[in-house]
């Protein structure tokens, strides 16, 4: 009966924290909490394995300085509002969707995560209802990678925490001080959108490029607007910290659809009678834009600008062992 | 019996159970409670045993959670604790946002549907107004493709797919039974069994240029693993690559088999090659970040081939 030992005295340590109307010690604790074995040390051991146990768990058990101890008493309580989920009023419907969504994407790694969050919704709620006929039927899935910068910023981003992390970019590793405004699943990359506080502007950063812990300040540490239009890059070549450049491509018949699926019409400056296709593309990262081109082989070929067209040159003589 | 649930684990659910049974009126079935919060009813007998004793000090009858099991139904009645169940902790509330906002992002969602009401209620209770704290986009298809490719998985039937292969640059009409449509690495990919070459094949849904579907039905098959995008046979040729630590992201994005830090800091990998382009736009990307160290006949010098190849469209 362990188990069942442990449990009821877990529940009986949140429930006398949370009924506490100011924080209690540890000998009150001793006294009032049943569950607890006799003795001291034995008490204090097992004390402290349950409040690690109950933080893990988001219980927010404050602890504080007894006013006016001395020598100095900590006491604990959870305030409630702390606590305490407020009640999204959740219909059976929408309660429905979100276990759908839950069953459909898998998100980083599979844990509890999802599930957990359910039961504190209100339970798993059966989805034979209609759900709005959309098109994602039995067995559609989705995967979306896991990152370990998720979780802090996404926190960052709800409390409004400015963020610090170091960067590997370009131009080597720096640390960067932001403002997180968004995180944003594309091309199979997480980025944050974040306002970044040593250039005075909104950068995306790759989430994959965080070196090490992100770090937050306190919440409510920045209170600038959020944009309120999503307007971050499709293309990987648009993540770049320097100017924008135009570069033409031409690319034939053959890849031109292929080539328009990822640039757009509006890039188009010109299709000759053959279905050959010139493109003009605006780039801020010329490595992903040269790797883009590449993937043409020998079906695409940078016109414009010439420093650009010589550095396609330069890598390509480099590889086939010549001009060196 | 079922599995015992450790202390934790049943922790996690009771914090959840207790305000909500408490918050029906009429209290609930065992039944339901073990749907909603994935339980076995000897498992929540187990747990509700155990609720019973909880309270505060004094530990009267008004300072205890009161549980009432009649037949099959459970109530509850609180004393001031516990009226509410636990927030969500950063990562839970991630997990359930995520989840949804990919659901969203899907062509053809329901953009006012019961899905995008909870996920707006969601996020008025985690203090923000707007869902949108998290964006999704799991690939660009054109929605009537996939919508029509989902049909045919749910229902069984075959479709005529008008398919432009990468790999070997040619397009291709080919009739398919399609298995499943999943979304992984930012582009949707179709997995069903190929007639024309008689195996199992996974299409990138935006390289399909149309669909039809076909009458006829076929069996599907047992559920299928994770998806993998390019499953590498026994029969694929092996290339060895040494990678400079720039390059270390090929380890993560391609299907490499072996991997082996060398002295010098340079990763060597091995990779199964499914078609030579394939090969030569690695290679082209990776320029000097890449050495081959041992390829096959048909592949050694590919990598040079392709540069002087692309280096005669610019005149060299």
């Amino acid at each position: 009966m362990a188990q069942s030992d442990k449990l009821e005295r877990l529940m009986n340590l949140t429930a006398a924290l949370l009924d506490a109307e100011r924080p209690l010690t540890a000998d009150e604790i001793a006294e009032r909490v049943t569950g607890y074995a006799e003795g001291r040390e034995a008490f204090r051991r097992t004390f402290e394995r349950d409040k690690d146990e109950l933080r893990q768990l988001g219980v927010p058990i404050e602890s504080a300085v007894i006013a006016g101890s001395y020598p100095e008493v900590h006491g604990y309580r959870i305030d409630r509002s702390d606590y305490e989920l407020p009640d999204p009023g959740l219909a059976p419907d929408e309660l429905a969707a979100l276990r759908l969504a839950l069953q459909a994407v898998r998100v980083g790694e599979q844990s509890g995560d999802g599930s957990e969050a359910l039961w504190k919704l209100g339970g798993a709620v059966a989805t034979d209802a209609d759900l709005g006929g959309g098109p994602v039927g039995a067995g559609a899935v989705a995967s979306l990678p896991p990152d370990p910068s998720l979780v802090p910023l996404f926190s960052a981003v709800l409390d409004r925490r400015v963020a610090r992390f170091d960067y590997a970019s370009s131009g080597g590793d720096a640390e960067r001080v932001v403002e997180p405004w968004r995180l944003d699943y594309r091309r199979g990359r997480w980025y944050l959108t974040a306002h970044d506080l040593d250039r005075g502007e909104e950068r995306n950063f790759r989430l994959d490029r965080i070196r090490g812990d992100v770090t937050l300040e306190e919440p409510g540490t920045f209170t600038g607007p959020a944009p309120s239009t999503p307007e971050e890059p499709d293309q990987p070549w648009l993540y770049g910290d320097g100017e924008a450049v135009t570069a033409v491509l031409r690319v034939d018949a053959g890849q031109a659809h292929w080539a328009l699926d990822q640039l757009g019409a509006d890039s188009v400056m010109e299709t000759d009678p053959d279905g050959t296709t010139t493109f003009a593309v605006p780039v801020t990262s010329w490595p992903a834009f040269r790797s883009f081109v590449f993937s043409f082989l020998d079906h695409a070929e940078v016109l414009e600008p010439a420093d650009l067209r010589a550095d396609v040159v330069a890598w390509l003589s480099g590889l086939a062992g010549e001009g060196r | 019996m079922s599995k015992a649930l450790t202390a934790q684990e049943r922790l996690r659910r009771m914090l959840a159970i207790v305000p909500w049974v408490a918050g029906q009126p009429d209290g609930a079935t065992i039944e339901e409670i073990c749907r909603r919060f994935d339980l076995a009813p000897d498992q929540l007998q187990a747990c509700l045993d155990t609720v019973f004793m909880v309270g505060v000090h004094p530990y009267t009858p008004d300072a205890l959670v009161d549980v009432i099991v009649d037949h099959d139904r459970v109530q509850i009645r609180l004393p001031d604790f516990f009226r509410r169940p636990l927030r969500l902790t950063p990562a839970q509330a991630f997990a359930l946002l995520a989840a949804g906002r990919s659901l969203q992002s899907v062509p053809g969602a329901d953009e006012s549907g019961p899905l995008a009401r909870g996920l707006a209620k969601l996020a008025a209770t985690l203090g923000t107004d707007s869902s949108a704290v998290v964006e999704v986009d799991l690939g660009e298809v054109a929605g009537d493709d996939l919508a029509l490719l989902q049909q045919a998985a749910a229902e069984g039937r075959s479709v005529e797919i008008d398919y432009y292969s990468y790999g070997r640059d040619a397009q291709e009409v080919r009739r398919v039974d399609p298995w499943r449509v999943q979304a992984a690495q930012g582009q949707w990919y179709l997995e069903a069994w190929c007639h024309r070459s008689e195996a199992e094949r996974v299409f990138r849904v935006d390289r399909i240029r149309s669909v039809t579907l076909l009458d006829s039905t076929f069996e599907r098959p047992a559920p299928a693993s994770p998806l993998e995008v390019f499953r590498p046979t026994a029969d694929d040729p092996r290339v060895v690559l040494d990678l400079a630590p720039s390059a270390a992201w090929v380890v993560g994005q391609y299907p490499v088999e072996v991997v082996e830090e060398r002295t010098d800091g340079r990763l060597r990998v091995t990779l199964a090659i499914a078609a030579v382009p394939w090969l030569e736009r690695l290679l082209l990307r990776l320029g000097a970040d890449a050495t081959v160290v041992d390829a096959p006949d048909g592949l050694a010098g590919v990598g040079e081939a392709a540069a002087r190849r692309v280096l005669e469209r610019y005149g060299r």
